[in-house]
């Protein structure tokens, strides 16, 4: 693998194959997190967003390919990177006879650290009740539960797969400010999403990823400028609608050969950023 | 140890209801001997001539009205079988169970590699199915102490060491088939320790069948042939061991290198 020698790398994936059967789960996936970034790794369900992070995490053995975290090799080095990791599965399940509080207990003893603090300022943020059993909690708070044991050993590389579902607007708002201390405090994030809005309020750089496949990777900002305008305008009474891609000069000359009455020039959503660079990408491969 | 903790804690309960429901049994029984010992006592010749049943349940060599031959006939038989029965559950339920619950998730992205989740996993089986034994072992006592009777401690004790042993290796290969199934194997592993009871009753029967007291537990710590021979038969017993030994090995040689499943 390329190692750059300014740059470090919370996470690098190298050509990770994975397959369920017949079918491919990641598909050649390479992507490079840099330390201290927040990067949203964006995809629909099913496009291997979970897969792709549980070869990062070594719950799943059988693949091809390299990944190297927090500088660490991803299959002889799986205790350390955990030690050093904070996970945030998208369906947070833990047993259900124990209390919150052995459950907090036991994800800090595991890593051997002395939590208590952290945890309990967690908890307090995140309205955990802790005295109550997993099986009498809802979805929300269990998620509210993951989050306290992902991030209570302040680790250095944070994985959250769809950390919101569940969670509810006012909980959102909590959890992402959790996420921006952490960042600030020098913690790398990891944001698997299908939700569009929150990566761009948030994170920095971010990949599509679809059918196991990355489609592409750069800066948010990047990714949101990506030349593609929607136009409106009207002549004669009538409305028309168009997406132009390329140079603005070209669709000033354009827009000068229609001669409109008037015009609307706007910003994709990255919704619709999504399915242009997916169609972009079908349309290559063609 | 922090694993080992978890487990214990988590299996507590299951293993208060089978030891109390084991242990309450034998201890009932030996209190009734007191009552029905002069009701056996007639049977007891007719008992130990009805052939192939006799030799099944041991009554071909004991006086089934002594209380050496009751404890091997019927109060062997309970600890034997629910012993079994609880070592098969604890043990397939051991690692499949955080797949089917889905907590492997959590679990397995906590900085333990998994020969570690298998090595305590394992270590928390064996210790509840100590825990299973000395309590039934308590309550045994107290039977025999209210019954007024007592038996040879030599004995005894070897009869206990056999039945460890023997709970151990049926855990050990229903842990072996946790670590393959992503489910609970519960109704298996049962169904395992009933069958494996069955082959000692069959090799008994049927000479045929004699090569059966390799595989099954149940044949070197049958009660009734260390009350007769105060030994227990090395070469079953050895197998047992080498059953018991391998199958954390094998375990953690799959567990290793598979996809858990979330």
């Amino acid at each position: 693998m390329e190692r750059s020698e300014e740059k470090r790398y919370a996470i690098e994936i190298c050509d990770l194959v994975k397959f369920y059967g017949k079918k491919a789960g990641a598909d050649g996936i390479s992507l490079r997190v840099e330390e201290g970034d927040i990067f949203g790794f964006l995809g629909p369900n099913g496009a291997g967003k979970s897969t792709a992070i549980r070869c990062m995490l070594g719950i799943l053995r059988s693949y091809e390919g390299e990944i190297r975290i927090l500088s660490m090799d991803g299959r002889r080095q799986r205790r350390e990177i955990l030690s050093q990791v904070g996970y945030m599965p998208s369906e947070a399940m833990f047993y259900p006879s124990m209390k919150v509080k052995d459950v907090i207990r036991l994800a800090a003893d595991a890593r051997g650290r002395e939590c208590e603090k952290e945890a309990e300022k967690i908890c307090a943020q995140l309205e955990v009740n802790t005295e109550k059993r997993i099986r009498e909690l809802s979805l929300g708070n269990r998620k509210k539960v993951s989050i306290v044991c992902a991030m209570q050993h302040k680790p250095r590389l944070l994985v959250l797969d769809e950390p919101t579902s569940g969670l509810d607007p006012l909980m959102q708002e909590v959890f992402f400010e959790l996420i921006c201390e952490y960042n600030r405090q020098g913690t790398t994030c990891f944001l698997s999403s299908h939700v569009l809005p929150e990566v761009k309020k948030y994170c920095r750089n971010a990949a599509f990823i679809r059918d196991g496949k990355i489609i592409r990777t750069d800066s948010v900002e990047n990714l949101s400028r990506s030349g593609l305008r929607r136009i409106r305008l009207w002549k004669q009474g009538r409305e028309q609608r168009f997406d132009y891609t390329g140079e603005t000069n070209g669709l000033l000359h354009k827009l000068a050969q229609m001669k409109p009455e008037d015009v609307l020039i706007e910003e994709p959503s990255l919704d619709e950023l999504f399915l242009h660079y997916y169609e972009e990408e079908k349309g290559g491969k063609a | 140890m922090i694993l080992l903790k978890h487990e214990l804690r988590s299996n507590f309960r299951s293993l208060l209801i089978w030891a109390g429901c084991v242990g309450f049994g034998c201890l009932g029984c030996l209190l009734l001997f007191e009552g029905i010992k002069d009701s056996i006592e007639p049977m007891a010749e007719l008992y130990g001539k009805m052939g192939a049943f006799s030799v099944a349940l041991g009554m071909d060599k004991l006086n089934v009205a002594s209380m050496e031959g009751y404890f091997a006939t019927e109060i062997a038989l309970i600890f034997a079988v629910g012993g079994a029965m609880f070592a098969a559950m604890t043990g397939a339920v051991m690692l499949s169970k955080e797949e089917e619950g889905h907590t492997a998730e959590f679990l397995y992205t906590l900085p333990f590699d998994r020969v570690s989740v298998v090595f305590w996993k394992y270590g928390a089986m064996a210790l509840l199915i100590l825990l299973f034994q000395l309590i039934c072992i308590v309550a045994i006592a107290l039977g025999l102490a209210g019954a007024g009777e007592s038996l040879d401690g030599k004995t005894l004790a070897l009869y206990y060491g056999s039945q460890l042993l023997m709970q151990l290796e049926v855990g050990s290969v229903c842990f072996l088939l946790s670590a393959l199934c992503r489910k609970k194997q519960i109704g298996a592993a049962l169904g395992f320790s009933v069958f494996l009871y069955m082959a000692d009753v069959m090799c008994r029967i049927v000479p045929d069948l004699e090569i059966l007291k390799y595989a099954t537990p149940f044949y070197f710590s049958n009660a009734a042939d260390i009350f007769v021979n105060k030994a227990v038969e090395s070469a079953p017993a050895l197998i047992g061991l080498g059953v018991l030994l391998a199958s954390p090995v094998l375990s953690a040689a799959i567990y290793q290198k598979r996809d858990i499943s979330a």
